[in-house]
């Protein structure tokens, strides 16, 4: 009897277990002598592992001129859709003209109705309700609701709009389907009034997790505030795989809120082609600043490179790639790879080159690794390399890729000595531009 | 040598900020309005030109408020009343404004089909084209192609201009008129300068101008430039206003014809004011009409879009916006489909949009004013007291005209 019992109260706690916070917002307040002293206004809530527990009420009361308290989450008796109980006095209570501390995470001022990251589907969406989760005494938050189901709940036609369907099609997807996206995925957008930063959970690390080209997407539906915040609060490497994935303007914009020490610690860390064409777009003054700013050999690089136009395999091509001299053995070769002494992305080709940094030819990663450890690395060579000048024209880079199958084609200058390479995003993003204009509006324009 | 570079530098930066501000108020113009103007010319000559001033600044003053908030919040003002007054606000605001918008483009409509009459082209047949064409146009556009159609649309304005020196006004009277108010008490006089102030500032123009703002993604730094673009557009569109209401008090106020609609003005100028004052003035209408047929509904989806947290843009496709696909789309279907039923009366549909308009605007301005002066979302940038005077002045005044157009509306 007794055990019976106990799983049939355990089953009416499991049906109350799911709670929407639209449900508890704005219900009336009681003290401990079950004195009305105000209605619920907001909860206080605090990381703990993964889903963040309610730490404190805020309580608001009076009318036009309100007033909040915040209440420790200890306190309460009983909270639920009809209200909370306290354990304490009316006179304990004190209320402020405020409602709580700005650096804590509140539910309704920062998650509910504001734009949060769904860091699953990559989206920025908005919040209509937040489902909590009761835990002991504590309140957890579960999932954020982003469906229409929600918004009715907040309008309070819930059970009406429920009704309606039901009389039409009871088994409307409307009915089943609900939009709920559990916290874990959720990346909220408070910006920390001092730091000027978004805190990013860190046993979740989920938007650090998203391809950089998808974040860059989520970044783009972000207003301009959001943006500097979360770009501020990503770590370095985020930075610059961010920032190569972003339009101009945006670029310009989070430039502008950074310091020098910040500039040039990015600057340095993003590949010279997409540094060149970030900083050509840039009034000239700027540029020169940002020069000065990073390191003497790598801005000496740089400033070389604007002076290519911006068509010309010059001026498309990227100054990081691998190349050896061609007495380097395999395996000397495959180790200085492997120590990752090169901070190029592009590793499938490498050039070999001569003292004077000649060009003399090229092989792969296939032939390197297949060939002979103890050999020089000339012999594991391509019989042939095929190449372009400085001067070569975006028709001539491509023509020749396509017809050797190149992945990046190495560019020379007069003397045959190798300046850079042009890797095959860069030609396939030209020529997608070339032959097909309205793709490349389309955009340019989803990114403003 | 540099004060010229800087100079053109200066007007490159203003190019390519200039916009929102322009549209916005040019919209203004439209059929509704062109008609109260054409009727405010033809019953009471230049006798309400003075009007046009305050109204200038009025506009000014409440347009560079969203200016100001979407650049420095990065979002519309439909975005900012759901995160600072919840859900239910946001929720009656949209509903009222999507109505109200609804009305307002069924006017647009109407003023298509009289243009077609006008023009002796059916309407059948022009307002289903007008309507395909603005709705392609967005559904096909991106956001630049589409803004830069507008500005065009606006350069049309000048028809209204040209049949403004054909009509060979007096300009000494015009000049006189505009800077000594003349004030009389007189019932019709009251109703017409109500009518004519009232018209001038509309909710919807407060969402679209933000949201544009925003989209167009201006920085702070540029911000002045946006503020001359909607002191640019606040003066245009009065000018241009100022010219119907000179063409129609040059001809049909001095002929003492009286008439009801934009449509009884331009037959009217033909014997008057001859075939090319009329082929303008009807030129202007049709394009008036069909660019604001454009924009209300566009403004409505996203503000409405924005509100609710759909997802918004020209520049996506109707898969990844459907709501705010259908919802344009449907205002236009709306929009057309009643002004095709044989027999509509135009009246009543003019009186509801009026109405919800008045009902609308006092909330809309008076969320405006808490936004703009929330430190926590607008830091350093926040009204001035002197600006919060003139910006209280002006909502009391627009809350009244638009109170009093709201119960005239039904008492009439």
């Amino acid at each position: 009897m007794n055990i019976f019992n106990q799983t049939f109260q355990k089953n009416i706690s499991a049906a109350k277990m799911f709670i929407f916070f639209s449900r508890l917002m704005d219900r009336p307040v009681f003290d401990k002598e079950d004195q009305r002293i105000g209605e619920i206004y907001d909860i206080v809530v605090r990381p703990s592992q993964v889903y963040p527990l309610s730490h404190g009420l805020i309580i608001r009361k009076g009318f036009p001129n309100r007033k909040y308290a915040l209440v420790d989450w200890q306190d309460i008796e009983k909270l639920d859709t009809d209200g909370a109980k306290l354990k304490i006095d009316k006179s304990r209570i004190d209320f402020g003209k405020i409602p709580g501390e700005k650096k804590e995470l509140t539910l309704r001022r920062d998650i509910l109705d504001q734009q949060v990251v769904d860091t699953h589907n990559h989206k920025v969406i908005r919040v209509n309700d937040i489902q909590l989760l009761t835990v002991d005494q504590a309140l957890m938050i579960a999932h954020v609701d982003i469906g229409t189901r929600g918004l009715f709940r907040r309008l309070g036609f819930e059970k009406s709009v429920d009704l309606t369907v039901k009389l039409f099609n009871p088994k409307a997807r409307y009915l089943l389907d609900e939009r709920l996206i559990s916290w874990k995925y959720i990346q909220p957008l408070t910006i920390n009034p001092v730091s000027m930063t978004i805190k990013i959970d860190v046993p979740q690390k989920n938007l650090t997790n998203i391809p950089a080209a998808d974040l860059g997407d989520i970044f783009l539906d972000l207003n301009i505030n959001h943006q500097i915040a979360l770009f501020k609060s990503l770590n370095l490497t985020n930075k610059a795989k961010i920032f190569t994935n972003i339009d101009f303007k945006t670029q310009h914009s989070i430039l502008d809120e950074m310091n020098d020490l910040e500039v040039s610690e990015l600057l340095n860390n993003i590949p010279s082609d997409e540094a060149t064409d970030f900083l050509e777009k840039l009034p000239r003054e700027k540029t020169k600043h940002i020069l000065s700013l990073i390191e003497n050999k790598y801005s000496r690089r740089l400033s070389q490179l604007l002076g290519y136009s911006g068509d010309s395999a010059g001026g498309l091509m990227t100054t990081e790639y691998i190349a050896f001299t061609k007495e380097t053995t395999v395996q000397a070769a495959l180790d200085q790879i492997r120590e990752l002494k090169f901070k190029t992305e592009p590793v499938q080709v490498i050039y070999i080159i001569d003292e004077a940094r000649h060009l003399i030819n090229t092989t792969n990663f296939r032939r390197l690794i297949l060939a002979n450890p103890q050999e020089p690395i000339l012999n594991s060579a391509f019989p042939k390399t095929y190449f372009v000048h400085l001067d070569s024209s975006v028709k001539e880079v491509a023509y020749l890729m396509e017809k050797y199958k190149y992945f990046a084609i190495p560019v020379v200058d007069e003397e045959n000595v190798l300046q850079g390479i042009i890797t095959v995003d860069d030609i396939l993003s030209q020529l997608i531009a070339f032959a097909w204009r309205r793709l490349k509006k389309i955009k340019i324009f989803q990114k403003t | 040598m540099k004060n010229l570079k800087s100079f053109w530098a200066k007007t490159l930066i203003f190019l390519s900020v200039m916009g929102p501000g322009i549209i916005t108020a040019n919209v203004d113009n439209d059929a509704g309005g062109i008609t109260t103007y054409s009727v405010a010319g033809a019953h009471f000559g230049y006798a309400l030109i003075w009007s046009f001033i305050p109204i200038i600044i009025a506009l000014v003053i409440i347009q560079e408020m969203c200016s100001r908030m979407a650049v420095v919040t990065g979002k519309g003002l439909a975005d900012l009343i759901r995160e600072e007054f919840g859900v239910r606000v946001t929720f009656y605001a949209m509903t009222v404004l999507v109505f109200s918008n609804i009305f307002n483009t069924i006017s647009e409509f109407a003023g298509i089909a009289a243009s077609a009459e006008l023009f002796g082209i059916s309407k059948y047949l022009l307002v289903p084209v007008c309507a395909l064409f603005v709705w392609w146009l967005i559904v096909k556009g991106t956001y630049k192609s589409v803004e830069k159609v507008f500005l065009v649309a606006c350069l049309f304005y000048v028809c209204y201009i040209v049949s403004g020196f054909l009509s060979k006004p007096d300009w000494k009277m015009v000049a006189e008129s505009s800077i000594s108010p003349s004030f009389q008490f007189d019932k019709t006089y009251i109703f017409m300068l109500i009518g004519v102030v009232g018209t001038t500032i509309a909710p919807w123009m407060q969402f679209y101008q933000q949201s544009s703002v925003v989209e167009k993604g201006i920085r702070i730094e540029n911000y002045k430039y946006s503020r001359l673009d909607v002191v640019i557009g606040a003066f245009v569109v009065n000018i241009i206003a100022i010219f119907i209401v000179i063409v129609c008090a040059n001809t049909l106020f001095t002929h003492g014809i009286r008439i009801e609609t934009a449509k009884d003005a331009a037959l009217a100028l033909k014997p008057l004011a001859g075939q090319y004052c009329f082929y303008l003035f009807a030129f202007g209408l049709l394009n008036a009409s069909i660019f604001s047929a454009c924009i209300l509904p566009l403004s409505t989806a996203y503000s409405v879009c924005e509100g609710m947290g759909w997802e918004i843009g020209v520049n996506r496709t109707f898969k990844e916006a459907p709501q705010f696909y259908s919802l344009y789309t449907a205002i236009i279907a709306i929009g057309a489909a009643i002004i095709l039923i044989p027999g509509v009366k135009l009246v009543p549909i003019m009186l509801v949009s009026q109405a919800t308009n008045g009902i609308l605007l006092p909330f809309v301005l008076i969320f405006m004013l808490l936004l703009v002066n929330n430190k926590r979302l607008m830091g350093k940038y926040i009204n001035s007291k002197f600006y919060n005077f003139c910006t209280i002045l002006i909502i009391f005044a627009m809350i009244i005209l638009s109170l009093i157009l709201f119960f005239t509306a039904f008492i009439k």
